[in-house]
């Protein structure tokens, strides 16, 4: 029982590290939604290229070469720096992606009704268009903020010190090297189920039936 | 009307007492219905009348709290539940054409008729596939025997549900709504087959919104209200006469639209 | 410069190509046997007996719950001290075998979950056995419905595969991350390795892309 103190006491970073990522994927996932419905065709393309890398590469490859590969070159990076960046990057493609899967499930009819009431762009965007997307899109950005939590696990590898690397250490200190594993196991399944659980409470009182 | 009416009427299908409540709300009320062999019974009434929910109550897809069902002289007490023996027993003799079609889209049309003779009654495939192509021709779809049914109208559709509940030999065939979902002219081909059967002595009870077919076809007309039955008799009688001030006020809406 | 880097690439290039062969033939192996797995579990968690369903929705919850580098050095460092020791790639294959398996039994779960109600009804209504609507109506169409999930997590495995570097075993990653240490040029080598995975990620995402469009006609 001695393992679980110090793990436990690491759960509050790998709760920082997702939620920092989270809120920079969230923001820079607008940008890259925009430049994915921009007007200009080089923009569009260039958007939807990036997007594809990043949902293509496996996390960890890219959060090496951030880390090791721009971080310790010209630009040092420190770990918690590079695991904001390489993750935050991802979860902006994937969160841009659920955005935009938002905005088309919004009925088409709302925005030629804003249109044909003389709504400006943003006021239809913001009021009448960003709303509804929301209410679709939260769920899923839920169900992303759940994969985040898992996958910061991998900042572990790059020196982050969370519950990953904590059990490690643990694992090589104490002879018994299952057990480290095991309650690093249940904490992230503590973690992350109440995500899981309101996802499924918001789906529900959102009233939304998924498409396929 | 049709042209059989039988001199010495069989009643095949007998409700006493139907009661069925969802959450509280009270869809169908005490409801008690007789239907002879080779009748044809148009049930009309606004939404939330329960005309719906009383058709589907008598195949038992929703079960009745309370009542008894009486299919050809086979009773089934709901009280207590249903058996499954006694569920099997009743659905064989009871076909239902329902308002999406609800086809199987990943089997072809000739497998969709042929496929439940097979399960449910046993028949070969030869058999099976035989009784399939007379049906298909009965309601003029042979040439789409081996087409999926996504790629079919929604009359074609219909079409091909009414011959699916055929084809298991049912003594009742049920309606919910079957042209609702579409267009006019598409409706008129499933109303065509629906009037072709009703004079070949098929009983039917047609829950529908088409007024016309019911004056045309049926030989009685039931008014529902708040999940009771408020008028039945001749169509043509209760359509421009209506006894029942509720009754008026339904026909003149539909009416004026 | 640039061509010295493609020389460079040239270079390296063999020995990645090695590492991506292991790559892929650990993810292939992974999901056939988890795929399999997969459906016990959907089966069992969908049984009408609490006893059984019970701990099979359990240990879906729980594989499901647990992120995939943690499983994969559960098996490697973990199960040694349980007695049981495994070498670099079975410990890989058992680790990513047992995670695909709990995602696909709930990804198969949902599309038995998803065929239209109204199917049921006219299948009920037809006097079809629970069994057969089971086995010819809800099934086939079902796993119609899931098959592009099942086929996006097939890609997701190829990813997490990446992963097992950390236990020594030979695949892409690792061979980039030696090759990085030794010549110290990092990013190229990284570069590189990232470009071999997008070549396999990227056109597979598109053709399951496509796989959904097919079949969304269809139904």
């Amino acid at each position: 029982m001695e393992h679980v103190g110090p793990i436990l006491a690491a759960a509050p970073v790998t709760l920082g590290v997702t939620a920092a990522c989270l809120a920079v994927g969230a923001l820079l996932g607008m940008v890259l939604l925009s430049g994915r419905r921009s007007r200009s065709w080089v923009v569009r393309t260039l958007s939807r290229m990036v997007i594809d890398v990043l949902r293509g590469i496996p996390p960890i490859v890219f959060l090496f070469i951030v880390f090791f590969g721009i971080g310790s070159g010209a630009i040092r990076l420190a770990p918690f720096e590079a695991a904001l960046i390489g993750l935050g990057l991802i979860s902006a493609a994937h969160l841009a992606e659920i955005y935009r899967g938002s905005l088309l499930a919004v009925n088409r009819g709302q925005f030629e009704a804003s249109q044909a009431l003389g709504l400006g762009r943003t006021t239809t965007y913001v009021r009448v268009i960003g709303p509804q997307a929301m209410r679709v899109a939260i769920p899923g950005m839920v169900t992303w903020a759940i994969s985040l939590l898992k996958d910061s696990a991998l900042v572990s590898t790059i020196g982050v010190a969370e519950i990953m690397s904590v059990a490690n250490q643990d694992a090589r200190a104490s002879g018994s090297s299952l057990t480290p594993f095991i309650v690093a196991a249940l904490i992230y399944i503590a973690l992350g189920t109440p995500l899981a659980f309101l996802s499924r409470c918001l789906e529900r009182r959102l009233g939304v039936t998924g498409g396929r | 009307m049709t042209a059989h009416t039988p001199d010495h009427p069989i009643p095949i299908l007998r409700l006493e007492g139907v009661c069925k409540a969802f959450n509280g709300h009270v869809a169908v009320d005490d409801v008690f219905l007789e239907v002879e062999m080779g009748q044809v019974v148009a049930i009309i009434g606004s939404s939330g009348s329960g005309k719906s929910t009383l058709l589907r109550c008598i195949n038992l897809l929703d079960v009745p709290d309370s009542g008894r069902i009486t299919v050809d002289g086979q009773p089934t007490h709901v009280q207590g539940g249903v058996s499954t023996r006694e569920l099997m027993r009743l659905r064989r003799k009871v076909g239902m054409v329902f308002q999406s079609f609800n086809l199987f889209p990943h089997l072809t049309v000739l497998r969709n008729i042929s496929f439940p003779q097979e399960r449910v009654l046993g028949r070969s495939r030869v058999a099976a596939d035989a009784r399939s192509m007379a049906l298909l021709e009965r309601v003029g779809l042979t040439a789409k025997a081996d087409s999926h049914p996504p790629r079919c109208s929604g009359g074609q559709q219909q079409r091909v549900a009414i011959a699916r509940a055929l084809a298991l030999d049912p003594k009742i065939m049920l309606f919910d709504e079957p042209t609702s979902a579409l267009d006019p002219e598409l409706g008129l081909e499933v109303l065509a087959v629906m009037r072709q059967l009703a004079d070949h002595g098929m009983t039917m009870i047609v829950v529908t919104h088409e007024i016309h077919f019911a004056a045309d076809v049926a030989d009685r007309l039931v008014v529902m209200a708040e999940g009771r039955i408020i008028e039945q008799g001749d169509p043509t009688s209760v359509i421009n006469e209506p006894q029942v001030d509720r009754t008026r006020t339904f026909l003149s809406a539909i009416r004026d639209r | 410069m640039p061509s010295s880097i493609l020389n460079d690439w040239s270079g390296w290039l063999p020995r990645l190509l090695d590492g991506l062969l292991v790559s892929l033939q650990v993810t292939g192996l992974s999901l056939v046997l988890g795929f399999s797995l997969g459906m016990v579990f959907a089966l069992l968690s969908s049984s009408r007996f609490r006893v059984v369903r019970r701990p099979s929705v359990l240990l879906v919850e729980v594989g499901r719950g647990m992120p995939a580098l943690v499983m994969l050095q559960l098996v490697y460092f973990g199960l040694p001290s349980a007695g049981i020791t495994l070498d670099t790639f079975p410990a890989t294959v058992l680790a990513l075998t047992l995670t695909t398996a709990a995602y696909t039994s709930e990804i198969i779960r949902a599309g038995l979950r998803a065929v239209p109600a109204g199917q049921l009804e006219a299948a009920g209504a037809l006097g079809l056995s629970k069994a057969d609507v089971t086995r010819f109506i809800v099934t086939p169409q079902g796993l119609r419905i899931a098959l592009p999930t099942l086929m996006g997590f097939a890609i997701l495995i190829f990813q997490i595969s990446a992963l097992a570097f950390s236990l020594g075993l030979p695949e892409l990653l690792s061979q980039a991350y030696s090759i990085g240490a030794a010549t110290f040029r990092y990013f190229d080598i990284l570069l590189l390795a990232g470009l071999l995975y997008l070549a396999i990620t990227i056109p597979a995402s598109w053709l399951v892309g496509r796989l959904e469009k097919r079949l969304a006609m269809h139904l």
